[in-house]
């Protein structure tokens, strides 16, 4: 009944940040209408996008998400009137943030999904977990937290053999 | 090329905020006054806070005179008790922030008796107190100063400064960023941040970094990392900018006490920037209820959003 699974060599891990009064009930629309998506993405419920502070995406980055999805209802459609309004605010200024200090933004995706569009959830979630998937692992903040150095690189002959002297 | 800036008018300022601080401290307008007074290096300044009139003698206005004050009214800085209506020094760039803080209902104008100075720049961080103002020596803030004047104010000397064209500094180091691939501009802030000790300093400076608990040193949830380590310093530099990006009034204080010299002010300028052009939000000396992230129109631009 299922068509043929394709095997891939590297499954992005995709967070969800959604809405629960929309994009919530747009995908579990596509669930109880058996449409298939990847299942790569991660739903985390918020009462409202107003709700999604912008360090969550920064969180699931470092947490070692491959690419975030923040989707909540129309504008317009806010279950608190303005909630979305705000978030889209914050969330243009977040990317241009995250653009300038060298995150790729197509790694970052953000969509309005109706409680109506079960098929428009399934397609952004294909879409953005295809261009992850081409793009690779996200490797910068993972390296990030690996890293041990501080007050920056040891750039001088006298540091570093005081520091193999330790 | 280095160009000399005339700061001949300082003197004059000088004496005129000494004559009003003296009358205003004598006839009781005001309880207390916060200014600028010589420190012991040579050509240096220290903030000071004076509460009688002999000590209006004190006050000096020169280009080492580079600290905001605005950040010693806020409630972060509780140890200064305020009573009364208290009289304030302030620059073009304080009183930006100033106008922000009394925005955000930390500060009444009622409440303020606000001495401005007409500015013709202060040093760089970089520099030593005593040297001459420059176009080299000058804040890297001040070549992109707008508000040489402050507007507002209930008294400001009647001198005006020469102002010549300057290189933007800022301006030209966002664009040489901006210019970079995605690749190169990380490894540019990794670089950046892997300097930073977590001090905290550009925290404690900052006249909008007011929050009673900051979110950096809450642990349920941990949002930022508190060790100074390169993924803690990353996230907390960004999360820094975000809270103030729409309220930053660009006096670059944090770049300014920043002892490993992380240019910080960039990425507040950078939202500046974004804001301007997204939501065409300026700081400036008016007082605005909402800022442009805790407002919004149906109109803005959602080309991003799917």
């Amino acid at each position: 009944m299922h068509p043929e699974k394709q095997k891939h060599t590297f499954e992005p891990k995709i967070i969800a940040f959604v809405c629960t009064w929309c994009t919530y009930a747009g995908a579990d629309l596509a669930g109880t209408s058996r449409m298939q998506y990847p299942p790569n993405v991660r739903v985390l419920k918020f009462p409202c996008t107003g709700r999604i502070d912008p360090v969550f995406i920064l969180k699931a980055f470092q947490q070692g998400a491959d690419g975030v999805l923040v989707s909540g209802c129309h504008p317009g459609d806010c279950h608190y009137i303005a909630g979305n309004f705000h978030a889209r605010r914050r969330f243009a200024v977040f990317r241009k943030l995250l653009e300038f200090v060298g995150v790729d933004l197509n790694r970052l995706q953000f969509s309005w999904v109706s409680a109506a569009e079960g098929g428009k959830w399934v397609e952004v979630v294909t879409d953005l977990t295809e261009k992850v998937r081409a793009m690779g692992p996200m490797t910068e903040f993972r390296e990030l937290a690996l890293e041990e150095q501080w007050s920056g690189a040891i750039n001088t002959p006298e540091l570093e053999e005081a520091y193999n002297q330790i | 090329m280095t160009k000399s800036i005339d700061t001949s008018i300082y003197a004059a300022v000088s004496e005129a905020i000494r004559a009003e601080a003296q009358r205003i401290l004598s006839d009781g307008t005001v309880t207390a006054i916060v200014g600028y007074a010589a420190a012991r290096r040579k050509g240096s300044a220290q903030p000071i806070v004076i509460s009688s009139a002999d000590d209006a003698a004190k006050l000096i206005f020169t280009p080492a005179c580079v600290n905001n004050l605005a950040v010693y009214l806020t409630k972060a800085k509780k140890e200064i008790p305020k009573k009364g209506k208290v009289g304030i020094v302030v620059k073009g760039c304080d009183l930006k922030a100033l106008s922000g803080l009394m925005g955000e209902s930390q500060l009444k104008r009622e409440d303020l008796y606000l001495i401005g100075v007409p500015c013709a720049g202060v040093l760089a961080s970089t520099v030593q107190p005593a040297t001459e103002l420059t176009s080299d020596s000058i804040a890297p803030k001040c070549t992109e100063c707008d508000a040489q004047l402050p507007g507002g104010c209930d008294f400001v000397p009647p001198q005006a400064p020469l102002t010549p064209g300057q290189t933007r500094k800022y301006a030209a180091e966002i664009a040489r960023l901006e210019a970079l691939t995605p690749a190169e501009r990380w490894a540019y802030w990794k670089e950046q941040f892997s300097k930073c000790i977590k001090c905290y300093a550009c925290r404690q400076v900052c006249p909008f970094c007011f929050c009673e608990q900051c979110l950096c040193d809450r642990n349920k949830p941990q949002m930022v990392d508190t060790t100074p380590r390169p993924a803690g310093n990353t996230a907390w530099h960004i999360v820094r900018a975000m809270h103030l990006a729409g309220r930053c009034a660009g006096c670059a204080e944090c770049e300014r006490v920043c002892p490993m010299d992380i240019p910080l002010n960039l990425l507040n300028r950078k939202m500046a920037k974004e804001l301007k052009e997204l939501y065409d939000y300026e700081a400036g000396f008016e007082v605005n209820d909402k800022g442009p992230l805790n407002s919004y129109t149906e109109k803005d631009d959602q080309s991003f959003i799917k």
